[in-house]
């Protein structure tokens, strides 16, 4: 399984790769933007990703569009600090598989890939 | 900004330093108003902040505080640019996690990040500047918060 990471910040990056390491992930990337992670995601086609919204360059939500314009089935979860439910709502009804808050919860992290997968 | 808005922005750290460990040494010490944005630490991480409010929220704190959080991420990384990354980050997830209350019409910028006592004049403030003084594990890190 493929799998792409992108958030601005390399702590956060580096902290859910951290609490995905499993037998069932062959590959992880990351993208600092939605820029570079539509590059990578038309390079190699991931599995599941895991995007941040609030970023420079290209937001999560711009690039979401971009990403299920390549692949309408592509599994995204969005990870953001962003905590109000219209910004949750919104990115559900752009096509998002899920939404989690920041700060980071490794157990919720791990339940909604779970999740992902077995949909 | 009143005191409702600014006990909201206490919540979201309290809520940070739980998220880090099950029972944080976290003291919040009553927030402190000054005429400019501060006091200012080694490192800083500045949100702007526009639409329902205008100004700038900012986290504060030294590389030593900052060394610990790493740690207890499991980052293995102590250098300059892993520990900007992470005052940048907690400013962002203090300021997004706002929204919850304030709404999606509080609008943030991504990060940017002052390192050095520069002064707050630098970047835009409201006209009310609070300091929260936030005491964990012998460090004071402030959240700063300068809304109009």
């Amino acid at each position: 399984m493929k799998f792409l990471i992108v958030d601005d910040s390399s702590v956060v990056r580096l902290a859910i790769e951290r609490d995905l390491e499993t037998g069932q992930i062959a590959e992880i990337d990351q993208a600092a933007d939605g820029v570079e992670a539509v590059r990578l995601y038309e390079e190699k086609k991931h599995d599941v990703i895991t995007l941040d919204i609030t970023m420079p360059r290209m937001d999560g939500l711009t690039c979401l569009d971009n990403l299920l314009n390549i692949n309408p089935e592509a599994k995204i979860l969005i990870i953001s600090a962003l905590r109000d439910r219209p910004t949750a709502l919104l990115a559900l009804k752009r096509g998002a598989s899920g939404f989690l808050c920041k700060p980071i919860n490794p157990d919720e992290l791990r339940e909604a890939i779970e999740l992902l997968l077995n949909d | 900004m009143n005191d409702q808005d600014i006990r909201i922005f206490i919540t979201m750290a309290r809520r940070y330093f739980e998220a880090l460990e099950p029972d944080p040494s976290l003291v919040i010490e009553p927030p402190f108003l000054r005429e400019e944005l501060g006091p200012l630490l080694e490192y800083t991480g500045i949100i702007s902040v526009s639409g329902r409010s205008k100004g700038a929220v900012c986290f504060t704190a030294n590389g030593a505080m900052l060394e610990q959080i790493l740690a207890l991420l499991h980052d293995e990384r102590r250098g300059d640019a892993a520990k900007r990354d992470l005052v940048g980050e907690i400013a962002n997830t203090l300021s997004g996690n706002a929204r919850e209350e304030f709404g999606s019409d509080f609008l943030i910028s991504v990060p940017s990040v002052m390192v050095g006592p520069r002064r707050s004049a630098d970047f835009h403030s409201g006209e009310r500047n609070y300091a929260i003084p936030l005491n964990w594990r012998s460090e004071t890190a402030y959240l700063l918060i300068g809304l109009d």
